[in-house]
């Protein structure tokens, strides 16, 4: 072996600060700030604004005992549970109600609005390039990331803030008021983590955000069969996030320790996430896309097929979640066999009867899952706006393919996954209700009574692709119709709603099956009415411009 | 000679903007025809009204002597058309994309799907929303021209290419020619329509300015000449037709009208031409003199049709 003289070069060291993979966070913060500068403050103060309505709506409801006693009926049994554990139901006051019922609402907005801007200024930023310019400056690695997580964080901290001031500028108590806006910031805190997350393992802000909602809607699931398993949470309540937010009872008997656990949880996410974002390249993502088919599959050779195909994923989507929701409904269903003890509202709103409180309360269920089943049927016909506004529609359009073929294809599958969805839907509910009461009819009558409402949603189906053909661009109105069918469904006897208001909701003339007996008659009128809604915008359809990009 | 589409009179009227005014379009059965003008001059527009998807407020539309708007289905299955801002189905995939758009329109050449895949370099395996500008263009350019369609609307096909696809596209469209199928090519890019087209209609504010085959539009427009000459050339810019007469040491720049060309010739050869460079009209220029003062406005005129 020779023995050379050379050298090693003398390295500087370089020992790297760990100011260099955080160079430029300050003017990045800036940058969100200034982006952000409608969306953000909007987001904080639609909060408050609401929680401000709310809050006083429900303390003008607390003004006498029966009012307390109507209120105090939503925060009882298993049903409440979907809400919340129900503390201090036992002595209800509006700040127990707003914290307790309609906590979960802020909880929700807090998490979405977390989410969206956690995923708006990191994936969604690289998935159109827009992050790959901004770290050829001098940008450290962890800089965007760090930057978004330091205005959330900030964002949560000022909702909190602005939560705790509505609540206190209503008259409830300070403190708690604070523990309160604690509870929906920590939420908030919790979903940021949990995206910073997710956004590094897929290349699609979509499915990150996807991934991330799941999770959201994950954690509500869990908790709420946790609470329904025991008074005030049963040990896997304890497995959600949202659980810990509604454990700190605030206004019953506050406790901040509760947030420890979000706090903690959001910082493993985060870290994770830092983790993560160290082994990808940017505007890659951990799991790389797969590639598809190279042809098409052989039956994918008409609309029908195309539209099919195309809202397969949100027909089997919604499906599976409904069929879930209605089997838990159903499941809890024994809770109402025995009424000692039920408040006579409680049994006015399911149909005024001792003994057929059961069907009472799955009839109220089934026009509830019928009303969800409207959102499916109008986001299905928004997405066949898209398809045009997009810019898809047009090639299709350009081939052999006729506008009314086209729409109609589209209608079709939807009306078709409409049935399809509250025949999944009533016959879990039916062996959720079977099993817990333990009569297996109901397995049969579920099934039809769901199957009854399906009229019912058809036109509310009918009424957006009438908007589709007519008035495109006000095809939101339709969402007027669900949600107005939604808000009389769950809210028709807690407050007076005019009858011409119940009159015009489509689902009104279905009645109440199993509790009432099935309008056969009111069916086919409605099915009329639908048809009749779908032919008139499809024609419409037919003789206006397509709209372009 | 049929012509495979014939407007007259067209109008079509947005809110207050008036896209189309009386456009007369005539393409014959079997020729290329180039569709040139600026952006926002009715290109898509127009290309939207032959294929029935936008109703003509007034004229007459006629398409492979069918109406587009009434037989728009019996049209399309003789019709492919490429849109100028080709969108994808975010999950379907390029491959699946085609093979729906060839199927609805009546199936698709299945050898000649796989050659143009390979000769365009597209892989039809990936996801629509991975696709970039380019390779949507290329999805959507495969779906029109593995059919057997006998008129093909281009609208702005090559917009995202690069150069080396250009060359193959316009391999493919001369192969499309020679088969004697009908193709209007609306372009911003003049150089390919010079190579493709058998005529051209210039369009400038929803009516059309000027068609005709390049020979009789050159002819109608000035040739630019450039003359080494011994004797100094004197005289030549008070002739009829001779334009912007540059002269320098001997050298000399001028524009001639194509009725005064020959006269221009002569009288330079009295003066002993050493060397002479002329050229004939480009395509720039044709559209310069429709468009000078808009293009001058704008500062540019190859920014993308929206």
């Amino acid at each position: 072996m020779t023995a050379t003289a050379v050298r090693e070069p003398t390295r500087t060291p370089t020992r790297r600060s760990p100011g260099n993979v955080l160079a430029g966070t300050g003017t990045l913060i800036r940058f969100i700030l200034r982006r952000d500068r409608i969306k953000l403050p909007a987001w904080l103060l639609g909060i408050s604004l609401l929680l401000f309505q709310l809050a006083t709506a429900v303390s003008g409801l607390t003004e006498t005992e029966e009012g307390r006693e109507d209120l105090a009926r939503f925060m009882e049994g298993e049903v409440s549970a979907i809400m919340g554990p129900g503390y201090g139901r036992d002595s209800i006051s509006a700040e127990v109600y707003v914290a307790g019922v309609y906590g979960l609402f802020f909880f929700v907005l807090a998490a979405l609005m977390s989410m969206q801007l956690v995923s708006r200024h990191t994936r969604v930023d690289e998935q159109n390039g827009r992050a790959e310019l901004v770290r050829s400056t001098v940008v450290g690695r962890y800089a965007q990331l760090t930057a978004v997580l330091i205005v959330a964080v900030a964002a949560n901290v000022l909702l909190g803030l602005m939560v705790g001031g509505t609540m206190t500028a209503n008259g409830f108590d300070g403190g708690d008021g604070l523990l309160f806006g604690a509870s929906v910031g920590a939420v908030g805190l919790v979903f940021a983590g949990i995206t910073a997350l997710t956004v590094q393992v897929t290349e699609y802000a979509r499915t990150a955000t996807g991934i991330a909602g799941a999770a959201l809607g994950g954690a509500w699931a869990v908790r709420a069969v946790g609470d329904m398993i025991d008074d005030y949470g049963s040990p896997l309540s304890w497995f959600s996030p949202l659980a810990w937010s509604n454990q700190t009872r605030s206004y019953v008997d506050g406790r901040w320790w509760p947030l420890l656990l979000s706090i903690g949880l959001a910082a493993a996410a985060t870290a994770a996430g830092y983790a993560l974002s160290n082994r990808r390249d940017v505007g890659a993502g951990l799991v790389a896309s797969r590639a598809g088919a190279p042809v098409a599959a052989s039956w994918l050779r008409s609309p029908l097929a195309a539209a099919f195909r195309l809202q397969r994923a949100s027909l089997i989507g919604w499906t599976a979640a409904l069929a879930v929701f209605a089997f838990m409904f159903g499941a809890v269903a024994d809770q109402l066999t025995d009424p000692d003890g039920m408040s006579e509202n409680r049994i006015d709103m399911f149909g005024g009867s001792v003994d057929t409180l059961v069907d009472g309360y799955l009839g109220v269920i089934t026009l509830f899952t019928a009303a969800l089943a409207g959102i499916m049927a109008i986001q299905g016909v928004q997405a066949v706006r898209q398809e045009e506004t997009k810019g898809r529609a047009e090639p299709v359009l350009a081939t052999a393919t006729s506008r009314w073929t086209w729409l109609g294809s589209y209608l079709t599958v939807i009306a078709i996954g409409l049935v399809g969805l509250l025949l999944v839907a009533g016959f879990a509910s039916g062996i959720g209700a079977a099993a817990s009461v333990g009569d297996s009819s109901y397995v049969w009558e579920m099934t039809s009574a769901h199957l009854a409402q399906v009229p019912g949603v058809l036109v509310l189906l009918g009424t957006a692709a009438l908007l589709f053909g007519v008035l495109p661009r006000a095809i939101g109105l339709a969402w007027a119709v669900v949600g107005g069918s939604l808000f009389v469904g769950m809210f028709g006897t807690l407050m007076d709603i005019p009858g011409w208001l119940r009159n015009i909701m489509p689902t009104e003339y279905t009645g109440q099956p199993p509790l009432d007996s099935i309008a056969w008659q009111a069916m086919v009128i409605l099915l009329v009415i639908a048809a009749g809604l779908a032919a008139a915008g499809l024609a419409a359809f037919r003789r206006r411009d397509l709209e372009t990009k | 000679m049929t012509a495979a589409i014939a407007t007259s009179g067209l109008v079509k009227t947005f809110g207050s903007t008036r896209a189309l005014d009386r456009l007369d379009l005539t393409v014959d059965t079997g020729e290329v025809h180039g569709f040139l003008g600026p952006n926002g001059a009715g290109k898509s527009t127009t290309i939207r009204v032959l294929l029935g998807l936008l109703r003509a407020d007034s004229g007459r539309v006629e398409v492979l002597g069918g109406d587009p708007w009434h037989d728009a289905v019996a049209m399309h299955r003789r019709m492919a058309y490429v849109p100028g801002d080709v969108e994808l189905w975010p999950n379907l995939t390029g491959g699946e994309a085609i093979d729906l758009l060839g199927r609805l329109r009546g199936g698709l050449n299945k050898a000649r799907r796989a050659e143009l895949i390979e000769r365009l370099d597209l892989d039809p395996t990936k996801k629509g929303r991975t696709y970039s500008k380019g390779n949507r263009q290329k999805v959507a350019i495969v779906a029109a021209l593995a059919s057997d369609a006998e008129l093909l609307l281009l609208d702005e096909p090559t917009a995202g290419l690069d150069p080396l696809m250009e060359v193959v596209f316009q391999d493919v469209i001369n192969q499309v020619k020679a088969q004697g199928r009908t193709v209007l090519l609306s372009s911003h890019i003049l150089a390919q329509v010079e190579e493709l087209a058998d005529k051209v209609s210039i369009i400038r504010h929803g009516e059309i300015v000027q068609s005709g085959t390049l020979a009789e539009m050159r002819h109608l427009t000035r040739t630019t000449i450039e003359a080494d000459t011994s004797r100094p050339v004197t005289g030549l810019e008070l002739m009829p037709g001779v334009h912007d007469l540059e002269a320098a040491d001997g050298r000399v720049r001028f524009a001639v009208d194509g009725d005064h060309l020959n006269d221009a010739v002569q009288a330079l050869s009295h003066f002993d031409i050493r060397s002479m460079t002329s050229h004939p009209p480009t395509l720039e220029e044709l559209m310069l003199r429709h468009y000078g003062e808009e293009l001058a406005a704008a500062g540019n005129g190859n920014g993308e049709e929206r």
